[in-house]
């Protein structure tokens, strides 16, 4: 029965999805209709995924899937914020389609199909697996990108990130091979005690194997120099999309690569030093794509590759003492409310057809939208980390845990790193609250938008005051 | 020993739950669409006058108790915790903050009250009573608070408040100005109660930072910590309750809407030192030094605001150095270790100050806000309750037997003589002959005579039921609130005195017969001679006076904000424009610039590689895959 509770929600969202599949078949529900569904879906799985109570290692049906998955409070949480991300999302889609073109029925079920592969992904335990729940998630996230395919953009997103993102795929697998020909295992488990029994450097086909998974992970979480896909992808794709893509992928991304990493201390211990640097040129490459950019989807997708920065700088520190998962999670909880915050603003304000995406765009809007300019000026500062913002906590929590790591450079740089990224994130301030408005910002009315980023700046406030418990 | 009541947390969150709904509702609302003043009314009346029932009901709790245990205490939650040290919020309940408690919470709901009628029509009622909830919560957590650190919350969020509702008409530059100065000197008293807060912390404050906790290790505080503590506490106080010599602020926080100035400056807010310095008492009781000087600034102040209040014009700013002039005397009081006396004092100038205010304000109502009283007269016919009501504020104010006034001062003084403190009683006597002169001046030149401005006495009226009522309530508490500590001479039993006793450290002195009669004496002696040179004077109708010589400088404050100007504020001010223009611009400015373009430029080098081309980014992936296996090979010499 507990096991049952456990992939509930799971289930819930792929039956969710194919019930919109079938639903969308006929005419009885429209957009309205089908998005209050999407939404209502979403929140269902994420209550079912709240009243779970997994404390410890359980690997749900053991027998059946002999151990594939695996469930505790870390991905508890990981799909607490994934189904979250998914709602707003769906919010932001159904204001998003009353003003812009190209929205078929069957959007919501590829939103939860992908949460669906999400899911799967934060809680697999065994690599073939995890090369399913990654191409479940990949390819409904490429249908998200590029489903309207009258538009040039979004098939020269989807062409990009499909292309870039079948050459990374292929690296995972040969990397899964040399893992399996190195230790006769695609179980976390019986790779861990494979490592445990006879090291892990002394090893090649393991290490050459981890190498090249751990490359594919970084492609899909847009590491440098792994990075510029990211750009140009999140640029084409539809808002509420982009959101998604910038919240929920990069939280199962880290989520998976967490519990690789920890399959044993010592195959961390390998990485550490790879990570180190990467986390460094992550967060300058990205501080140093966002402030070229005067377009806003640009920018945040540039800003994305920065917190991808800050989160490598927590992988460096983890599993280190006092530090857990738990600050991951809470600076991608931090990060998912005020990326989403701005995007769910976007969705209404960005107008017919995303005429204003560009910081010009936005000139004057404290005048004539002061609350809306409000909130935006509340995720950005959450972004920028300023207290007593979530996103000051989550980078509280990140750069104490590289101390107690011991990576002094590394907490260091990660302070210059946030006060670098003030410089765009500020600029949308300024232009918001001291330049003169030119135009009326005029809206599809009767939306949820609105409430939803009040919700969420409301939730850049709370979250903060949550303490790490994991 | 200690009860717990877990109402004590809702007394300060119900006006502060009220504050939040109001400033929500008036945000939501402040384009366009009103929300009638009726609804905000009522949300903003509701939370005080509950607060004044849990007040009465906690009241009748802890008299419920044997009188050496009434402590009832509630910990809300644990505010933080560093180490060993754990500070929660909260409340503790007390004969003297049950005091505090009935009185604030009673004089701000009759304020509130008379709100609704003197801000009508106001564009942004709902944000005058949100502030106004606010600092009535804020007063409250002060008084609670079972800590140092809860009541500097409460002493932080009233000058808050204090600042917001001087500033209120803030279209007019002026009052902006005075708010500034109110809270930027408060800021200065403040740095010494932080200081004292922290030296008290640093030396006792290791085994619990709440009074009960301090009040049991107060012994161990070394003696020149201890006057230290003190010192630094009060000087905190002189900020708050506007002593020589900060009290500077409070004649220009006049600014602010009356019912500020009757609720804020002149009942409640200011008289947090005194409430401040009583609920230390178990420190100044310790080091008499530190009381000599609380009590000989404080009757100074008292003196100095008697003597300017002899020569002002505007009716509130008479009021207001009555004020500070009062305070004054209530620090005598606790200065000379005569706490309750001085808390008794708290207690009914709260009723005949705030009545003196509301009437104030009745009367610039009825005159279109005039506040000139040489363009006043003859209004006791127009406007006659409150004429009435405030007659019995000032035969208060002015010590006049028996009205409240008369009680709590003369306590005050009999103490100081009985202590041994001839100077400060003399003094004291003095001045409230003065009070006694420059009340009945206000109140002849205002309400007595012929109309000196025909115009504005023809459209003078008398003020909606809704003001009147409060002053009528209140001049019932003026009259009468004095009876509650009669002295056993006139046959009462200081009632007051004994309810406190529990909460004070305070050693009563016993004087004989004569120096009772003798302060009581001279106190009347005071009141007559004041009150017949204000009647020969002003009640057959005088013109205003051309002010010359002495009368001048007392007119303009002896410069003393001139003085403070020019030896602080410009020099200052100087200094800052020195940074401004040499050291901003040449030292800090341009290596911020120059790192500022070299970033930027780094910036730009950085675009060119993001060209869009997937093949282009497909090569990335590879060299950069291509390094690391380089690394990894070379590092692991497989």
């Amino acid at each position: 029965m507990f096991d049952v509770m456990v992939i509930l929600p799971l289930a819930a969202t792929g039956a969710g999805a194919i019930l919109i599949m079938l639903v969308a078949a006929f005419e009885t529900f429209r957009r309205e209709g089908i998005s209050i569904l999407g939404m209502g879906l979403f929140a269902f799985a994420f209550f079912i995924q709240l009243t779970v109570d997994n404390s410890g290692d359980i690997y749900p049906f053991a027998e059946v899937f002999n151990g594939m998955l695996v469930a505790n409070t870390f991905t508890k949480v990981a799909g607490l914020i994934i189904l979250a991300c998914g709602f707003f999302s769906a919010l932001a889609a159904q204001t998003y389609f009353t003003q812009n073109k190209g929205f078929v029925l069957e959007f919501y079920c590829m939103l939860l199909f992908a949460a669906f592969g999400m899911l799967l992904l934060t809680m697999v335990a065994e690599l073939i697996t995890l090369f399913i729940a990654l191409e479940i998630m990949s390819l409904a996230v490429y249908t998200l990108v590029g489903y309207d395919r009258h538009s040039v953009v979004r098939a020269e997103a989807v062409l990009k990130y499909l292309m870039l993102g079948a050459f990374a795929g292929a690296f995972y697998v040969m990397g899964a091979v040399l893992v399996y020909a190195g230790t006769g295992s695609t179980s976390f488990a019986a790779i861990g005690a494979v490592v445990a029994d006879s090291g892990y450097l002394s090893n090649p086909a393991l290490v050459g194997g981890s190498f090249l998974i751990l490359f594919a992970f970084l492609f899909k979480a847009a590491a440098f120099p792994f990075h510029a896909w990211v750009i140009d992808v999140y640029d084409g794709a539809p808002l509420p999309v982009t959101a998604f893509m910038a919240t929920a992928v990069k939280t199962s991304i880290f989520a998976v690569l967490a519990n690789f990493l920890l399959i044993n201390p010592e195959v961390h211990q390998g990485w550490v030093t790879f990570l180190f640097y990467l986390s460094i040129l992550t967060m300058f490459a990205g501080n140093l794509i966002a402030i070229g950019q005067q377009n806003l989807k640009r920018m945040l997708a540039a800003s994305g590759i920065v917190h991808t920065g800050y989160l490598l700088i927590a992988l460096v520190a983890l599993g280190s003492e006092r530090f857990s998962g738990g600050a991951i999670l809470f600076y991608l909880a931090a990060y998912g409310v005020a990326t989403l915050g701005l995007f769910v603003a976007l969705s209404y304000l960005s107008g017919q057809d995303e005429r204003r995406v560009s910081f010009d765009d936005f000139r004057g809007l404290a005048k004539v939208r002061p609350y809306s300019a409000a909130c935006i000026a509340i995720f950005l500062l959450s972004m920028a980390g300023i207290p007593p913002t979530a996103g000051f906590m989550g980078k509280f929590y990140i750069i104490a845990g590289a101390f107690q790591a011991g990576h002094a450079v590394l907490a260091v740089l990660g302070i210059v790193s946030s006060i670098l990224s003030l410089w765009y994130y500020l600029r949308l301030i300024i232009v918001m609250y001291f330049r003169e408005p030119e135009q009326r910002f005029e809206v599809a009315e009767l939306t949820l938008a609105p409430l939803g980023t009040i919700v969420l700046a409301v939730c850049v406030f709370a979250i903060s005051f949550y303490p790490v418990v994991l | 020993m200690e009860g717990n009541l877990s109402s004590l947390g809702f007394i300060p969150l119900l006006p502060l739950a009220g504050a939040l709904v109001l400033g929500l509702m008036h945000l939501a609302t402040c384009r366009g669409r009103l929300i009638s003043e009726r609804i905000y009314a009522l949300v903003g009346c509701i939370g005080p006058i509950l607060s004044f029932l849990l007040a009465v009901n906690v009241f009748f709790a802890l008299q419920a108790l044997p009188a050496q245990s009434r402590f009832l205490s509630h910990q809300a939650f644990t505010w933080f915790s560093v180490g060993e040290l754990t500070i929660s919020m909260g409340f503790l309940a007390d004969p003297l903050s049950v005091l505090m408690l009935l009185f604030v919470t009673l004089v701000g709901s009759l304020i509130h009250v008379y709100s609704i009628g003197y801000m009508a029509g106001d564009p942004a009622f709902g944000k005058f009573f949100s502030y106004l909830n606010l600092f009535l919560g804020s007063m409250l957590i002060l008084v609670l608070g079972d800590g140092p650190l809860v009541m500097f919350v409460g002493w932080e969020g009233v000058g808050l408040c204090s600042y917001l509702l001087i500033s209120y008409y803030s279209e007019d530059r002026g009052n902006v100005v005075a708010g500034n100065k109110a809270f930027i000197v408060n800021r200065i008293g403040d740095f010494g109660f932080v200081l004292g807060m922290s030296f008290l912390f640093w030396g006792i404050g290791a085994e619990g930072f709440d009074y009960l906790s301090l009040k049991a290790n107060a012994h161990l505080l070394a003696p020149t910590l201890g006057i230290t503590v003190c010192l630094l506490l009060f000087v905190g106080a002189t900020g708050k309750s506007a002593q020589i010599p900060l009290y500077v602020w409070l004649p220009d926080a006049m600014a602010g809407p009356t019912p500020v100035s009757a609720l804020i400056h002149a009942a409640t807010m200011v008289t947090a030192g005194v409430y401040m310095v009583a609920r230390f008492s178990f420190l100044y009781a310790q080091v008499e030094v530190a009381g000599l000087v609380v009590a000989w600034i404080g009757i100074m102040t008292a003196l100095l605001g008697a003597i300017f209040g002899m020569f002002q014009n505007d009716i509130k700013k008479i009021l207001a150095y009555s004020t500070v002039s009062q305070l004054g005397y209530m620090f005598a009081g606790v200065g000379v270790a005569a706490y309750s006396a001085g808390i008794f004092h708290v207690f009914t100038h709260a009723f005949f100050k705030a009545l003196l205010f509301l009437g104030a304000g009745s009367v610039i109502l009825a005159l279109h806000h005039r506040q000139d009283i040489w363009q006043m007269g003859g209004l006791k016919n127009k406007l006659p309750i409150t004429y009435w009501t405030m007659l019995i504020g000032a035969l208060a104010l002015a010590g006049c037997p028996p009205f409240s006034g008369f009680f709590s001062k003369d306590e005050i003084l009999y103490s100081a003589l009985a202590g041994g403190h001839t100077g400060i009683w003399a003094i004291g006597v003095l001045v409230a002959g003065m009070t006694a002169y420059y009340t009945f001046r206000l109140i002849f030149v205002v309400f007595h005579g012929q109309p000196r401005d025909r115009e504005v006495y023809d459209h003078a009226h008398e003020s909606p039921k809704v003001m009147t009522l409060p002053l009528i309530v209140l001049a019932v508490g003026a009259l009468f609130a004095g009876f509650l500590n009669l002295p056993a001479i006139f046959g009462g039993h200081q009632q007051v005195s004994h309810w406190l006793a529990p909460s004070l450290t305070e050693v009563h002195p016993h004087g004989s017969m004569a120096t009772e009669v003798l302060a009581i004496g001279g106190s009347v002696l005071a009141f007559v001679v004041g009150i017949s040179i204000a009647y020969r004077r002003f009640a057959g109708g005088a013109e205003q006076p051309v002010f010359t010589g002495f009368r001048k400088f007392a007119y303009h404050k002896f410069y003393v904000d001139e003085l403070y100007d020019t030896v602080l504020v410009r020099p200052y001010r100087f200094v800052g424009q020195a940074v401004q223009r040499v050291i901003e611009p040449y030292v800090t400015d341009g290596p911020v610039r120059a790192a500022a373009w070299l970033y930027r430029m780094a910036g730009l080098a950085f675009k060119v590689i993001q060209v869009g081309y997937v093949r282009v980014y497909a090569i990335y992936m590879v060299i950069g895959l291509s390094v690391m296996s380089l690394v990894l090979s070379q590092s692991l010499n497989f």
